[in-house]
């Protein structure tokens, strides 16, 4: 050291109380009470994990709770990862460095302990509980709710004080990157923080996706890299003993990764209605961050040659390698994963879940483990377990490698279905027994930090455990920084260098700001300004009941699984409607697009489904849908799918109101016809190849509606090739259509208890190509048969085929006597003809307003039974009246033998 | 956008990778945190082995 830099260390130290030469004090009290509080929370967090993966091979499994339904332990599963676990290990590796490297002790001991009482009894705890009971925020990783947001902030400043203060007065020569890189995750963290959990809460759908986006990002890229990326480089040098590879290139690594985080955001709504100019400046910023990466991993693992020895023995060193490899490989599957031709197949499968895994896990939580381990030694009363530390690097390692390639597949998987004609419900089928292998991979990570955690409380005390460590490090590695140049202040002569931290610190806050400048505010201007033109002027709000449902759907986590924004890609358009535009999302406080498809985007819910099949399917799912793996609601009802509470009834409001603007404001008629179509649109749509060639099947803004379009299907003509229809058509029925019309077609599924009207007796009735052509296309408006139009038109034809088997026509019984036949089309006339028609064609002049529409008897012929049937009880929850107390006997006889022979007889104009 | 993001890490690239080639004092002046942080790290560890010597004794 030189003789000014030794002169201005001493008055630095008179300053704080120190005497010369004297070091800092390490308030390891409070190291250890954050490392404890970190390994508690960790395997609390991590049996969250397992719980919520465990749910989608067992839905039921804990199901009737509300405290432990899926969404709200996803919630607190990712919430407990970031701020327990890693919070705390941050922590507790803050109170072991910062003395360390600013030579100076934090500032306060006491403020320290407050500061302890704030992250875990402030934060975590409350903000578990109240997650628990249904008091959170439906935004990605800001899933506390705000009053816990307030605390985070209130840390953050503590933090600032506690651990910025000490490095204030240390010049740019003396602060190591692991001190840069504190400072930096800090005081970003600390601006971030706001600006992703409380602005979208203020700034309404498409805007306020905005900003979510960057928080998303700015959660992984500016607190938890930062912090990670600090304990690597310092474990290192101290483990190795010798300095890294080029300092300098770890400080142009960290400007650059600060300056491209907060620019990454967007590339999470890729294809969505925000401005593609700043889409493609996310993707471009995530392509450049992958470069940075690229560069801090070269250097990283350049310091650690001639090593390998010391890697592969040391565990705490081997830990931090792994994290550090593993941060190479995810930030360079996040730069990929940008790019749109990959996002538009993976994103929203469970690929992005194994690279979220693999960032928080294999890259931030083997640093931090690494951290903790290597800290640990050098507590004094310690104790340490090499053994089982190296039992707990390899489950930990294992478990991950096979989570992250089981959810990789899964993810192409799901892609691959998503992107067929396929329905929905087959992606889920497809990938079941990967996401039991991915809740089996859990078990080894939670065995593995239960490991770490012994290897902590067991093994030689601190004396033993300190001279293993030190024994492996020779002489020769201590002399090798013993020569190498002093900090030289007085080589650098301008003012500007040496200030340059302050400089520097300056631009990052810039880069920060102008983050949320180029992808916030101006596509937030952009978009206002878009709003404004496009928002039809009658663009009804939600009502008082449907707002309150928004919020128990956002409390429930429903949109983690369920996304509400249709993206400008041909695959999407075709399954699910028109895209979505940014003023569809003008009402949404917070925004609740979503991340993730697990269950099918619900943009164009209104009119998909009737009352009876969402309340059913709110209160059991698999009543009618027989492989959903979506969580059921029982606290929503009194006890059956029948007794839906006011919770109940206000999320079927919600649900039901999801594209209801879109579908009454004409805006798709009205761009139709001045073929006004936004450059958006136009962009993106034509950027895929096949959104030319395979138009969308599913008419904009007809999802649900009737569309006369519909194909007619004819099963095929030859006996073999119908067999072959038959029996696929059978397996499909099989698959998709027994939950409500029963094993044998006879409408008695264990659905049907809560549907009304009743599904279909298949058996009952014979049906013409056409009837089963159109109910197939278009479902059935006012009962819960949906639109099946997602299916290819070979699967519809095989349904038809198969439908049309269940039901064997008689031979004709003995030819009705034409008296009969006048006497009943005398009487169908008089009763009937109002609604079903005077030739029974179901369009009377009442047929119009009636849903479900009444039957076309030319297209379906029922069995005299069932005619008979409905003529004595009429159909309930239809317009159809039990006629048995105004018509004789003799009378209703006759209406039967009239209705069942129409059937096939040419029609004026049928109606559905 | 793009253009600006693209300029701009450039520019920034461009601006340290000159001055660490046309100014060898910078290039000793940014990698002495390096030399500072180990003789920091290496003072600590004389201190925990000197309570542990008067532990021991």
């Amino acid at each position: 050291m030189t003789i000014s830099s030794e002169q201005s260390v001493y008055r630095e130290q008179q300053r704080n109380g120190q005497s010369a030469g004297e070091l800092p004090s390490v308030e390891y009290s409070l190291i250890r009470a954050h490392v404890y509080a970190s390994l508690a929370t960790v395997l609390i967090s991590a049996s969250f994990g397992i719980l919520v993966a465990s749910k989608f091979n067992f839905p039921e499994f804990l199901g009737g709770h509300a405290w432990l339904t899926w969404g709200r332990l996803r919630y607190n599963h990712t919430q407990g990862i970031f701020f327990a676990w890693l919070g705390n290990a941050f922590l507790a590796f803050f109170y072991y460095a910062v003395p360390r490297l600013s030579n100076r002790p934090v500032l306060s001991r006491k403020l320290g302990w407050f500061l302890f009482c704030i992250w875990n009894f402030a934060v975590v705890l409350p903000g578990w509980v109240l997650v628990a009971a249904g008091f959170s925020q439906p935004l990605e990783w800001a899933e506390f709710p705000l009053v816990v947001d307030a605390f985070v902030v209130l840390a953050f400043i503590l933090m600032v004080f506690e651990f910025v203060l000490p490095f204030l007065r240390a010049r740019a020569s003396d602060l190591y990157v692991s001190a840069w890189y504190i400072i930096g995750g800090i005081i970003f963290t600390m601006l971030a923080y706001p600006v992703g959990n409380f602005v979208p809460e203020l700034v309404p759908g498409a805007r306020g996706a905005a900003f979510s986006g960057l928080w998303i990002h700015d959660a992984v890229g500016l607190y938890v890299t930062p912090f990670a990326v600090a304990i690597a480089y310092y474990v290192i040098p101290a483990t190795t003993r010798r300095p890294i590879y080029s300092h300098f290139l770890s400080m142009v690594g960290f400007w650059v990764l600060f300056f491209t985080y907060p620019l990454n955001g967007t590339h999470h709504y890729v294809y969505s209605a925000i401005p593609m100019a700043a889409q493609k400046g996310a993707i471009v910023a995530s392509v450049y961050l992958g470069m940075a990466v690229i560069l801090v991993v070269t250097n990283q693992l350049l310091s650690l040659r001639g090593n390998s020895g010391t890697a592969s023995k040391d565990v705490p060193l081997r830990f931090v390698w792994f994290g550090v490899v593993s941060y190479l490989v995810v930030s360079l599957q996040g730069s990929v994963q940008a790019l749109m031709p990959v996002n538009r197949f993976i994103h929203f499968t469970d690929w992005v879940i194994g690279h979220s895994h693999l960032a928080m896990i294999g890259f931030a939580s083997f640093i931090a483990l690494g951290g903790i381990a290597h800290l640990w030694q050098r507590i004094p009363g310690t104790r340490y377990n090499e053994r089982l530390m190296n039992w707990s690097f390899w489950l930990l390692a294992v478990g991950l490698t096979l989570m992250i390639t089981d959810l990789t597949i899964a993810g192409l998987v799901e892609g691959q279905v998503w992107n067929s004609s396929a329905p929905w419900i087959d992606s889920v089928r497809a990938v079941g027994s990967y996401w039991l292998v991915r809740t089996l991979s859990g078990l080894p990570i939670l065995a593995g930090f239960l490991l770490f955690w012994a290897s902590l409380v067991t093994g030689p005390r601190l004396s033993e455990a300190l001279t293993s460590a030190t024994s492996r490090v020779t002489s020769e590695d201590i002399a090798a920084f013993e020569d190498a140049p002093a900090a030289s202040h007085e080589l650098i002569p301008t003012r500007w260098l040496s200030n340059a931290h302050v400089i520097a610190f300056g631009a990052g806050v810039g880069f920060f700001a102008l983050s949320f400048l180029v992808l916030a505010i101006l596509p937030g201007k952009e978009l206002a300004d878009e709003i404004k033109r496009a928002a039809p002027v009658t663009m009804p709000t939600l009502t008082a009941s449907e707002q309150r449902g928004r919020v128990i759907y956002g409390r429930e986590g429903c949109a983690y699984c369920h996304t509400e924004q249709v993206r400008f890609l041909a695959a999407d358009v075709r399954r699910f409607g028109a895209p979505t535009e940014a003023w569809e999302t003008k009402y949404d406080y917070p925004q609740l697009w979503g991340t993730r498809r697990i269950g099918p985007d619900l943009s164009r819910e209104f009119n998909l489904h009737s009352q009876d099949w969402q309340l059913t399917h709110l209160f059991d799912p698999r009543l009618v849908v027989r492989d959903s793996v979506m969580p059921p609601y029982p606290w929503l009802f009194e006890g059956s799918a029948n007794q839906p509470t006011q919770e109940g009834l206000d999320v079927l409001a919600y649900l039901q109101s999801l594209g209801r603007a879109r579908e009454l404001s004409g805006f798709d008629r009205q761009a139709m016809a001045s073929n006004d179509t936004s450059s958006m649109s136009d962009m993106a749509m034509a950027s895929e190849p096949s959104a030319e060639a395979t138009p969308p099947t599913v008419p904009i803004a007809m999802i649900g509606g009737y569309s006369p379009s519909a194909p007619l299907l004819h099963p095929a003509s030859d006996p073999n090739d119908l067999r072959e229809e038959v029996s696929r058509g059978g397996i499909l029925f099989a698959a998709n259509c027994v939950s409500c019309h029963g094993p044998g077609g006879r409408g008695d599924g264990r659905a049907s208890a809560s549907l009304l009207p009743k599904p279909a007796n298949l058996t009952a009735a014979q049906f013409s190509d056409e009837r089963l052509s159109s109910v197939l296309w278009n479902g059935i408006s006012g009962s819960s048969m949906p639109p099946w139009r997602q299916f290819a038109a070979e699967d519809l034809r095989a349904l038809v085929a198969y439908i049309r088997s269940l039901n064997v026509p008689r031979a004709p019984s003995a030819a009705s006597e034409t008296a009969t036949l006048d006497q009943g089309k005398a009487f169908f006339a008089a009763f009937c003809g109002s609604c079903h028609g005077s030739s029974g064609a179901g369009n009377g002049p009442t047929a119009g307003v009636l849903a479900p529409p009444p039957t076309n008897f030319h297209l379906k012929r029922p069995t005299e039974e069932r005619a008979w049937e409905v003529l004595e009880n009429g159909v309930p929850g239809t317009a159809m009246p039990p006629w048995k107390d105004q018509l004789s006997d003799d009378q209703r006889h006759a209406l039967v033998e009239f209705v069942c022979s129409l059937y096939g007889t040419p029609q004026e104009n049928s109606g559905q | 956008m793009i253009d600006l993001i693209v300029i701009a890490i450039s520019a920034i690239m461009f601006a340290l990778l000159l001055v660490w080639w046309r100014w060898p004092a910078f290039r000793v002046w940014i990698e002495a945190p390096k030399y500072s942080m180990l003789r920091q790290e290496r003072r600590f560890d004389d201190r925990n082995a000197a309570r542990r010597t008067s532990f021991d004794l």
